[in-house]
């Protein structure tokens, strides 16, 4: 079977040269034949690349140690979970799951585009072929999967200890849907500048792939960070990684094009900066994959540092970015603008929106880049870490925050800003409450924090409200309303789920930032600790053997009100023999929103252990917004405004042209 | 062979998606313009449902129809301008480079593929699942397999202290030194000391630091020398300690006296001979101290051929195989050899020696029970 | 205000705004990026008494010492010079003498550093030698098997 794969893998890749040249080729000349052969290729090509995918999937649940990178990657006493998941917890395993992803909305974009203009479609499927087939080379020349031993070793090296959690499971699979979705805008961006013109469908087709790989962006991100959370034992949900910017700068730039790409698609306006700002996205992806690949950046992701692999991506980086932004220098002058509208209406806070996201993302961009540059100018070596993010990324976003309620309740092409801010007396009144009530009735609470707290409700109460005012809230009876509501379209629930999940991460932020606590201390078994109104009593070391570590258990009972075990909390140290690696396995317990965190440090040698704790208040928030906001966009997606867009026999033989409201 | 028409059959399937849609009749298909005219219609209801709902003002909406419009408008005009030259030759008369291009990716498919998977591929070598590696005839077994085999065994029962010892020294050859350590150490721990066992410990731990013969593995030389004043590794090793220390005289003169003693027919004379050359050039490049493990050494005092080592395997079994010939009666040597047989991948010997251990105690005894559980354990049944 | 100023003023704000945007990201870049010494670097370096840097090499063997609570003290060489440095709290997982180490923080008074953060190198690549070695033997002794 492996070998099986590896011959698909070179197949897919032959295909995806097809799907490149035929396509294209047929679209410069009008030929229908030539184009026609994009989709059967794409879906043929995405085929190969999943049975090439499940014969390596099978060789790690197997155990097969005659392939390298099972060898590598893989232990035959690790769990069958953690078997399959290793699968893509390597250098070679991911690459290979990011082509099949590519492939797969090729494929997605094949069957689905039926409704699409025969040659925007040819040129969509072959960028989309261009970019699998340089990625299929990356993988064939620098990161073959297949590569075997003869003869084979019995036992594998294991995969690395930290990676050894169902947070590897989910985790890269939806950061690599989101990153990878975008290569569908991308590729719809650059057809459309082969072209030289901008459909009207495409504007119908990129949202929806923008919702698509948005919405598996935001559960990517929201699981790395929980899983860097709970997995690395600091406590931290964001650290500023260059790693996590990698997967940020595109989650900004993206939560951008959602946002232009609704002008253009209901007001045919902004269509050339929804067309840069698609290029612009999945090149932050790109940048992202190389500066997580190549090892020029040092970080817990950072899997291999082969130079010739980062090289590599340079090269395919430069291809598709300088390439793209090429062709939209050339092209762009040719295609026209669209809509007009008023600095105060929806258009207005969209661009508004769009101008703080990507001022957002640039900073970002400098400070992931800015150390590399400087030491590329050999001035020395520096960090930027979160005090450069917190100065510049929290004064851009604080103010964006602020005005996001706004936007949805302002009317299309003029709006009436003081309508508007009437309408949201009430959240104000909220939020300002809020802030009140934390500023006066919390103990410790900084003027910060208070702001914090009011701008979390502001935001929440913010998206609430206009669910009330589109169906009619206070104007018609509680039936009316309850109709109107249930009428409205799903495209506003979207929106109202994903600024409410906003509000929500914003909350969990605010509340564990200001109102967290922490304490380092050294233990004896029996000894307990108070942490924000919580008892903690420890209880000792136990041993303890897993299938492929041994560890030793930290137990901690929490002491409920009446002095009775109300729960009792594990965090161990677990030492894997094979790569001879520890890892701390943290214990927390969730009480409401909020969380009791705590981790074990070493071994003193007179018994006691070093043990770190932390109080997280509403800390679950900041990823249960996450799902929040994914359920937002996912509610968007089954609008049904975004299935049209195809020239239905029906409708075509009723009337040549609307008549109703045209003068 | 399979291998061979799977990759035919995917071949051909590619070629396939290939050439059908180029051989294909032309479709009927729509041009952009009708796709754009029904966005527009699409876009015109929506507006009406904005308005509807208040989402814009009456006089803007009227505005964005006309917007509308006029774009409609302009699709008409650029659709009639294109029309006439979209349907033209491309469609019925494919043009000689358009069929050059088809052929092309036609031939593409298969030439590269195939062409690109002789050069990475290696079609020869079949998957190989550890179950299926592990499951397989003993005989046909590579060593690693019967280890692998042995570990499972002693994963499930980490008190068989004969298992670890009959594992040790096959780690200490795999060089999986740490590994032979602890497996030295559990013999110990659960069998009893024995010089071999000792100085095997040592040997290991000395390996496991790259050949330097540290504290540890002195005082378990040492052990080795206190249960066995002859054992030639110990003392082996404890020169190299000295000459590793700097003290050449000692070790020179410690090799020398183990040189008068062993045995013409000694595999340690060869190691021990180069060791004292060694020595020799040392003093005389002198001044130096001596620095880390004597690799050449170590080597060729642990390093057989492998049939020699096999041989050696072979005859500790058939030495075990007389003993019991002479001295039946005795439980733990039957085990000892049937497990020694079932290792080593013999199960013919190894049903054979079952056999006959239940043959000397009465095939209804207690012992026989028991010999034939133990077989059980190691995959063994009396009979084929 | 005309079409024209309005659109004009609408043009302003937002150049104004990328404007503050671009010198408060360089005025943090000054302020907030800190730099990168390794022990020997340092006596060339002038620092400021309390300004941030991170300091990085090996953990020198036999210099980690736990000493009351979750104080630790060790000292970072990069085998010419080396740095006493203390750190309260819990050492990450892949700290280990003579492996890479990473800290960050500021020089006190007496010239140790105190660590506020520490981490060790990641290396999920990680091949001691002797593995490599000892495969490839394995491999070379399973050939002469097969003849």
């Amino acid at each position: 079977m492996v070998e099986t794969g590896h011959f698909a893998l070179v197949l897919a890749f032959a295909l995806s040269l097809v799907q490149t040249l035929v396509p294209l080729y047929g679209a410069r000349t009008g030929n229908q034949r030539l184009m026609a052969v994009g989709g059967p290729v794409t879906v043929t090509g995405f085929a190969l690349t999943a049975l090439s995918f499940a014969a390596l999937g099978g060789a790690y649940a197997t155990s097969d140690f005659s392939v390298a990178s099972v060898w590598e990657n893989s232990h035959s006493l690790q769990p069958l979970i953690y078997k399959i998941t290793g699968t893509w917890g390597n250098h070679e395993g991911s690459m290979l799951l990011w082509v099949l992803i590519l492939t797969f909305f090729g494929a997605l974009v094949a069957v689905f585009g039926s409704n699409l203009p025969a040659t925007l479609r040819a040129n969509v499927l072959a960028v989309q072929g261009a970019i699998g087939a340089t990625f299929f080379l990356f993988i064939l020349a620098t990161s073959n999967p297949f590569i075997r031993l003869n003869p084979a070793p019995i036992e594998g090296r294991d995969l690395n200890p930290v990676l050894q959690d169902l947070g590897l499971a989910i985790h890269p699979p939806l950061l690599y849907l989101g990153y990878v979705g975008f290569s569908i805008c991308f590729s719809f961006s650059v057809a459309a500048l082969i072209e030289g013109r901008i459909d009207a469908s495409w504007a119908r087709w990129v949202r929806p792939w923008t919702l698509v790989a948005w919405m598996f962006l935001t559960g990517g991100i929201a699981m790395g960070s929980y899983w860097a959370y709970y997995e690395l034992g600091w406590g931290g949900f964001w650290f500023w990684d260059p790693v996590e910017n990698a997967s940020f700068m595109p989650w900004l730039a993206g939560t951008a094009l959602l946002h232009s790409a609704i002008v253009m698609e209901k007001r045919s306006a902004l269509k050339i900066w929804t067309l840069l700002l698609a290029i612009l996205t999945f090149s932050l992806s790109l940048l992202g994959t190389f500066l997580v690949r190549s090892g020029v950046l040092t970080s817990v992701h950072a899997f291999a540092t082969d130079p010739t692999r980062g090289i590599f991506i340079l090269c395919i980086l430069t291809l598709f970015i300088g390439g793209s932004l090429a062709l939209f220098a050339l092209r762009a002058s040719q295609l026209t603008a669209g809509g007009l509208f008023h600095p105060i209406s929806r258009e207005g806070a969209l661009v508004l929106n769009n101008l703080f996201l990507t001022t957002a993302t640039a900073t970002v961009l400098v400070g992931t880049l800015y150390p590399l540059a400087v030491e590329a100018l050999s001035a020395g070596k520096i960090s930027v870490g979160a005090p450069f993010f917190n100065l510049t990324f929290g004064p851009l976003m604080v103010p964006l925050l602020v005005v996001v309620p706004f936007g949805p309740l302002l009317a299309w092409k003029r709006g009436d800003l003081y309508a508007v801010a009437q309408r949201l007396m009430a959240a104000f009144a909220a939020a300002l409450l809020a802030m009140l009530v934390t500023g006066l009735f919390v103990n410790g609470a900084s003027v910060f924090a208070a702001l914090g707290v009011g701008l979390a409700f502001w935001l929440v109460c913010g998206a609430l409200t206009d669910l009330a005012v589109k169906s009619g809230f206070g104007n018609v009876s509680p039936a009316i309303m309850l109709r109107r509501f249930a009428g409205l379209p799903r495209s506003v629930f979207g929106t109202t789920l994903a600024h409410l999940g906003l509000g929500l991460t914003t909350l969990g932020i605010v509340g564990t930032l200001c109102f967290g606590t922490e304490k380092i201390l050294s233990m004896h078994a029996g000894e307990s600790v108070e942490l924000s109104g919580h008892t903690l009593r420890f209880e000792g070391l136990y041993p303890a053997q897993g299938p492929n570590y041994s560890e030793q258990r930290g137990r901690f009972s929490l002491i409920g009100a009446d002095g009775g075990v109300s729960a009792e909390i594990t965090s161990a140290k677990r030492f894997f023999p094979v790569r001879q690696t520890t890892t701390t396995e943290s214990g927390i317990e969730t009480i409401g929103f909020s969380q009791l965190y705590l981790s074990l440090g070493d071994e003193g040698t007179d018994g006691s252990v070093v043990v770190r704790l932390w109080w997280k208040p509403l800390v679950t928030l900041i990823w249960g917004g996450g799902l929040v906001m994914m359920a937002g966009a996912a509610m968007s997606l089954l609008d049904r405004r975004l299935r049209v867009g195809a020239p239905s026999r029906r409708r075509k033989r009723a009337t040549a042209m609307p008549s109703a409201g045209v003068p | 062979m399979l291998f061979w028409v799977i990759a035919a059959i995917l071949t051909l399937g590619a070629s396939l998606a290939v050439l059908l849609p180029l051989t294909g009749g032309g479709k009927g298909t729509s041009t952009s313009n009708d796709h754009d005219l029904e966005v527009y219609r699409d876009q015109l209801a929506e507006l009406d449902r904005d308005a509807a709902r208040g989402l814009i003002q009456p006089a803007e909406a009227e505005e964005a129809r006309a917007e509308i419009a006029r774009r409609i408008l302009r699709l008409g005009d650029v659709g009639q301008a294109n029309t006439g030259q979209a349907d033209a030759p491309g469609m019925r008369q494919p043009s000689r480079a358009a069929r050059l291009v088809a052929t092309g990716a036609v031939l593409l498919v298969p030439l590269l593929s195939w062409g690109l998977y002789s050069q990475l591929g290696s079609p020869d070598l079949p998957s190989q699942p550890l179950a299926e590696r592990l499951a397989k005839n003993p005989a046909d077994s590579s060593v690693d397999e019967l280890v692998a085999r042995a570990e499972a065994h002693l994963a499930a029962n980490p008190s068989d202290g004969r298992g670890w010892d009959v594992l040790a020294p096959i780690y200490l050859r795999l060089q999986r030194f740490s590994d032979a350590v602890t497996a030295y150490r559990n013999a110990i721990r659960l069998d009893g000391d024995t010089a071999a066992r000792q100085a095997g410990l040592g040997e290991a731990i000395a390996n496991a630091a790259g050949g330097i013969v540290s504290a540890d593995a002195q005082s378990a030389f040492e052990q080795a020398l206190k249960l066995d004043p002859a054992n030639p590794k110990a003392s082996f090793y404890l020169a190299m300690a000295l000459a590793q220390e700097g003290r050449l005289a000692e070790s020179t003169a410690a090799w020398q006296k183990m040189l008068d003693l062993l045995p013409q027919d000694s595999p340690w004379r060869g190691a021990v001979q180069q060791a004292l050359a060694e020595a020799a050039n040392r003093s005389v490049a002198s001044g130096e101290p001596a620095k880390g493990p004597d690799a050449a050494a170590v080597d060729a005092a642990s390093s057989m051929a492998p049939q020699d080592r096999q041989a050696m395997i072979d005859t500790m079994v058939a030495g075990l195989d007389e003993k019991l010939r002479q001295n039946p009666r005795d439980t733990e040597g039957w085990m000892r050899l049937i497990r020694s047989y079932v290792v080593l991948g013999k199960a013919d010997q190894a049903r054979d020696a079952l056999h006959r251990g239940i043959a000397v105690f009465g095939a209804d005894s207690d012992e026989a029970k028991k010999f034939t559980a133990f077989a059980a354990s190691l995959g063994l049944t009396a009979t084929e | 205000m005309t079409r024209k100023q309005k659109r004009l003023s609408v043009i302003v704000g937002g150049l104004a705004f990328l404007g503050a945007a671009t010198g408060l990201t360089f005025y943090a870049l000054g302020q907030k990026a800190s730099y990168f010494y390794m022990p020997a670097d340092l006596t060339t370096a002038s620092l400021q008494p309390g300004q941030r840097i991170r300091l990085g090499g090996l953990v020198e063997k036999g210099t980690v010492v736990r000493g009351q609570g979750a104080t630790v003290a060790f000292s970072v060489t990069d085998t010419h010079k080396s740095v006493k440095v203390t750190y309260t709290g819990i050492l990450p997982d892949l700290f280990r003498e003579e492996q890479g180490v990473i800290t960050e923080g500021a020089f006190g008074t007496d010239g140790v550093f105190i660590a506020d953060s520490v981490l060790a190198k990641h290396d999920e690549r990680y091949m001691p030698k002797e593995v490599a070695d000892g495969l490839k033997a394995k491999g070379v002794w399973q050939e002469s098997k097969s003849e």
